[in-house]
């Protein structure tokens, strides 16, 4: 008997013209968002390879150590495909240098008078990504780019509260309900029934346009998914699952508390317009509970201020005892300086100025000193520069990061932002991944200054002064990669979303049977 | 026919769908005030302290030449005062006009030209998640689409399933009469809680001193709200027509729903990008700065072979006092060309990069228009004086001044018979002082005009559509069985 109820209800939504043309616009509205999806994977994909071109150029360009930026960059996620999260929009390239910290982002830059931005471009001893990947044309961020998620969202949980709206309404109406339960048969056995048939039947256009979008992918060269990203997918899936049933239980549930099935159909479409268009969009545009965050920033700026002092007073007590004279950028004070240098140069302006001139002599006494002088700079301004990246790291945890946080749990009170969420997580491209690009570059840093001490390059002349090549060995830099969290990480970030929804599918089943068995028929 | 009218406006203001659209759009035009009120103060005491600080400084300067060098100061982008209407996308579109590139070399300064405006990425690559703001546009786009259908998907199918639609035909009642009840019915009904939410947003945005709105202001406001009408008018046609086609009022509703999605949910950024596709692509911002640097690095070697060849006539001939002289002003002259092709090409440049970017959103735009919910956000934004089309006459006006300001130096200089005018040189300049009250002061201004200009496509393209779907409505329903 729960057999043929299952394969009964199945028929009904299998045959029914609502299930048809919602496979037929789901699957148009999935293959058409993926060409565009793939296309933008691809301009990004250009993006990168080009500006890394761009970046080697830049490192084989540059005369000494010591003014060496190094960018690293993020390759560009191809399951952002499916969840784009924060990876289309969140910047990419980040500056590596001995002196400043990578950070997720620079927070003290909007309390600081314009002009003064202008000229350290932001605060030193932090950097922060710069622009996001792709689109050579930027004023085609005007029009939002739509993600499979997107589509699995909006469409799909329409279509289950479709379903579900006269499950249970309808057929007290029509008195098929009567009649079903006048067979030997429980009702929580008959509510499953319809349950099961009916997510049968949404697991299908998700299925299929998941084949669909991959078939597509497979015929992209860019598109490269490695076993790891399939079962990523996999867990796409089954929290897309998780949120149509979530949408499903929602509509049985008003369907069995409403005894007339156009009530039941406005509440459910209602409610769908609120949950998964209205308050994720309102909780954002009207909610800002973290607030004013200029102090915060006021007062990590002055305690940013404090230890750049203490490391002048520091350089300057070392310099006393140095016949380096005047101030360090090119301590135009010393005398038998112009025997030392030729040429015009160029210095830099940074935490600390670094020097580049070219050397005449290097067996110069003079030139002994800038060495010795530069062999206890360096480590001071990458201690000084750590001291700050850490007090910007505390500061973006409390302004930034907090905000998002903050963001991200309001939205989650809708089921439509939990299940993005959840598969953010699950295609790295959430807040979590982007914190791991950042801390693989620090990483990366700190491999670069070993490399570096290894080498004893801060008390070399390179390190200020060009060689007759007027490059640097760009062979002894470490590589940088990105390589995406361990699934089982993913999977990780991904759970307590997926247990909220699993959580309140359980609630509104529970809920329904209740109600259901209470009914009367 | 007033009968029908007011019956189905009766049946449609005891529904519950009544209630909660009310609910709905009152709670949602509520925030929007609120946030607009919260937020818009800040915007206008910024924009003004920038003004003043950049036009202070410009007051600051004296001497002609000073002033062509540095330039007339930044220039900024007014905040419109009904930017709750439409967002447009403004935090993220440049405000300001930004200086070209810079150089000293030769004993010369370059002349401040004007560049490309930046992008605010940071609008874009914060860490908070992503979210439509809830302005008018949002509102009306996704819910005065969504609500009509609501109200419209049972009209006729419903009836004809419940047969009342037999017996109301069987009176002498025209059909043509029966749909336009239903539409007016319909529409007045959707109507009706759109007004009152959107009189309720007006009277808490008048409430702050900020806030308030001008004349012309209202004038647009009103045809904002005409615009919207006009929007739901289509929606409430075309849930005529599919309900009019179809037997069940269920299988209505949900061709409905999906049309809507397509049309309302996805159109308007997918066929955006996807269009774009076709197009042929623009020069990137790389590509743009090699090409800038090519070309300003070929007049800059055009002007030392320029130089070096009057040295030599200098050292080579044997010098008069006179020809010394010549030579001493054709050095000048060179000197003149090379600053002027310096500021006027690098401002060509990044004019053509700017305009090949453009063309290629407003192709985009073009063709999104299939969708009306796009033609409606288009329409707003320009009424509402922000968006794209505002951004656009932004650079056009800062443009404008840019060459009356230049203008007004060149007259200045001309009017000084000391001046050797020889403009873009120090010395070639007048000396005089320039009184601060006659230096042109740039105003950013938005007529009446302005924004109606832009948006009149859209309002015809809306009517156009209106007038299409009613008509459709009636062939449909005429033809039908009932």
């Amino acid at each position: 008997m729960f057999l043929t109820l299952i394969r009964q209800e199945l028929l009904i939504h299998l045959m029914s013209a609502r299930f048809f043309a919602a496979v037929v616009i789901t699957l148009l509205l999935v293959v058409a968002n993926t060409f565009v999806l793939i296309g933008a994977h691809e301009e990004r994909l250009a993006d990168y390879s080009q500006k890394e071109a761009i970046n080697r150029e830049k490192v084989d360009a540059t005369p000494t150590y010591s003014v060496l930026k190094l960018k690293v960059q993020r390759p560009p996620n191809p399951l952002s495909l499916f969840s784009a999260g924060l990876e289309t929009r969140f910047g990419n390239d980040l500056d590596i240098a001995f002196d400043s910290v990578p950070a997720l982002s620079n927070p003290i830059v909007d309390v600081r008078p314009a002009e003064e931005q202008w000229a350290f471009g932001s605060v030193p001893s932090l950097s922060s990504p710069g622009a996001p990947l792709g689109l050579n044309n930027p004023y085609l961020h005007l029009f939002s780019q739509i993600d499979l998620v997107f589509i699995f969202q909006v469409v799909l949980s329409l279509l289950s509260l479709l379903f579900a709206y006269d499950a249970i309404a309808g057929d007290w109406e029509t008195g098929t309900l009567r009649l079903v339960l006048s067979h030997p048969i429980g009702r929580g056995k008959v509510l499953l029934a319809k349950y099961i048939a009916a997510m049968v039947c949404l697991l299908l256009p998700v299925l299929m346009s998941l084949l669909l979008a991959l078939i597509q992918c497979s015929f992209a060269r860019s598109l490269q998914f490695s076993t790891d990203d399939f079962l990523r997918i996999g867990g796409i899936v089954m929290t897309t699952i998780v949120y149509l049933s979530v949408f499903y239980l929602i509509g049985l549930f008003i369907s069995a508390t409403t005894r007339r099935a156009a009530t039941s159909l406005m509440l459910c479409m209602f409610i769908y317009v609120i949950l998964v268009l209205v308050y994720p969009n309102w909780s954002r545009f009207a909610l800002n509970p973290v607030g004013d965050m200029r102090g915060e920033k006021r007062s990590a700026e002055q305690r940013i201020t404090q230890i750049r002092e203490e490391a002048d007073r520091e350089r300057d007590r070392f310099l006393a005892s140095s016949p380096l004279k005047g101030k360090p950028p090119i301590f135009m004070d010393t005398e038998g300086l112009s025997t030392l240098f030729s040429g015009a140069g160029y210095f830099l302006l940074g935490d600390f100025p670094r020097v580049n001139l070219e050397l005449k002599d290097a067996a110069h006494p003079l030139a002994q000193h800038y060495r010795r002088y530069y062999a206890f700079a360096a480590p001071l301004q990458i201690r000084n520069a750590e001291k700050v990246g850490l007090v910007g790291e505390q500061l973006v945890g409390q302004t930034s990061v907090r905000q998002a946080r903050w963001d991200e749990r309001l939205m989650k009170l809708s089921p439509a932002s939990l299940y993005t969420f959840a598969t953010a997580a699950w295609a790295g491209t959430d807040l979590d991944g982007m914190t791991d690009y950042i801390q693989t570059a620090q990483a990366y840093r700190r491999t670069l200054i070993d490399t570096f001490h290894e080498r004893e390059t801060f008390a070399s002349l390179q390190w200020f002064a060009p060689n007759e090549q007027k490059t640097i060995d760009g062979s002894i830099l470490p590589h940088f990669r990105f390589e995406p969290v361990d699934i089982g990480i993913n999977a990780q970030r991904a759970l307590p979303e997926l247990l909220l929804l699993v959580f309140i599918n359980l609630v509104l089943f529970m809920a329904t049977f209740l109600i259901f068995i209470k009914i009367e028929v | 026919m007033r009968h029908i009218v007011t019956r189905e406006l009766l049946d449609h203001l005891t529904s519950l769908r009544f209630a909660l659209t009310t609910l709905i759009l009152v709670a949602l035009m509520v925030t929007n005030a609120i946030v607009h009120l919260q937020t818009h103060p800040e915007r206008v005491r910024k924009y003004s302290e920038k003004v003043n600080a950049s036009q202070t400084e410009l007051k600051s300067r004296t001497q002609l030449y000073e002033l062509l060098q540095k330039g007339p100061g930044k220039l900024y982008k007014r905040p419109s005062s009904l930017a709750f209407i439409a967002d447009g996308g403004d935090a993220f579109l440049p405000d300001e006009s930004v200086s070209g590139g810079f150089w000293r070399l030769y004993g010369l300064t370059y002349l401040w030209s004007m560049g490309v405006p930046r992008l605010n990425m940071e609008a874009l690559s914060n860490l908070r998640p992503t979210a439509t703001v809830i302005d008018w546009v949002f509102i009306i786009t996704y819910l005065l689409s969504f609500i009509p259908l609501l109200f419209t998907f049972d009209a006729l199918s419903g009836e004809r399933e419940r047969g009342t639609l037999r017996l109301c035909l069987a009176n002498s009642i025209s059909r043509p009469a029966l749909l336009v009840g239903k539409f007016f019915g319909s529409l007045i009904a959707v109507l009706i809680p759109f007004y009152f939410a959107v009189l309720f947003n007006l009277a808490i945005i008048s409430t702050g001193s900020w806030t308030q709105l001008g004349g012309a202001d209202w004038g647009r406001v009103a045809l904002i709200v005409l615009i919207a009408s006009c929007y739901a008018g289509i929606f409430i046609a075309v849930g005529l027509i599919v309900s009019a086609m179809t037997r069940e009022s269920r299988l209505s509703l949900v061709v409905l729903l999906l049309i809507w999605v397509t049309v309302v949910v996805f159109m308007p950024s997918t066929l955006g990008t996807l269009s774009t596709k076709w197009m042929p692509s623009v020069q990137t911002h790389h590509q743009f700065q090699k090409t800038t640097a090519a070309a300003t690095d070929q007049i800059h070697k055009d002007f030392l072979d320029k130089r070096q060849a009057l040295r030599e006539r200098h050292q080579v001939v044997e010098t008069s006092q006179e020809e010394t002289a010549s030579i001493d002003t054709s050095e000048l002259e060179i000197q003149q060309e090379l600053v002027n092709e310096d500021m006027e090409i690098r401002e060509r440049l990044s004019r053509q990069h700017l305009a090949a970017q453009s063309a290629q959103v407003l192709r985009a735009r073009q063709i999104t228009r299939c969708s009306p919910a796009a033609i409606v956000q288009y329409a707003l934004e320009s009424m509402a004086g922000t968006g794209f089309n505002r951004h656009l006459q932004f650079l056009a006006y800062a443009n404008l001044h840019v060459q009356q300001f230049r203008n007004f130096i060149t007259e200045m200089d001309r009017g000084d018979p000391e001046s050797l005018h020889i403009i873009g040189i120090p010395k070639g300049m007048s000396e005089k002082p320039v009184s601060p009250e006659a230096i042109p002061i740039f105003e950013d201004k938005l007529t009446f005009q302005d924004t109606l200009n832009p948006a009149i496509v859209d309002i015809l393209l809306l009517i156009l559509l209106l007038s299409v779907s009613l008509a459709g409505a009636f062939l449909v329903f005429l033809r039908s069985e009932v």
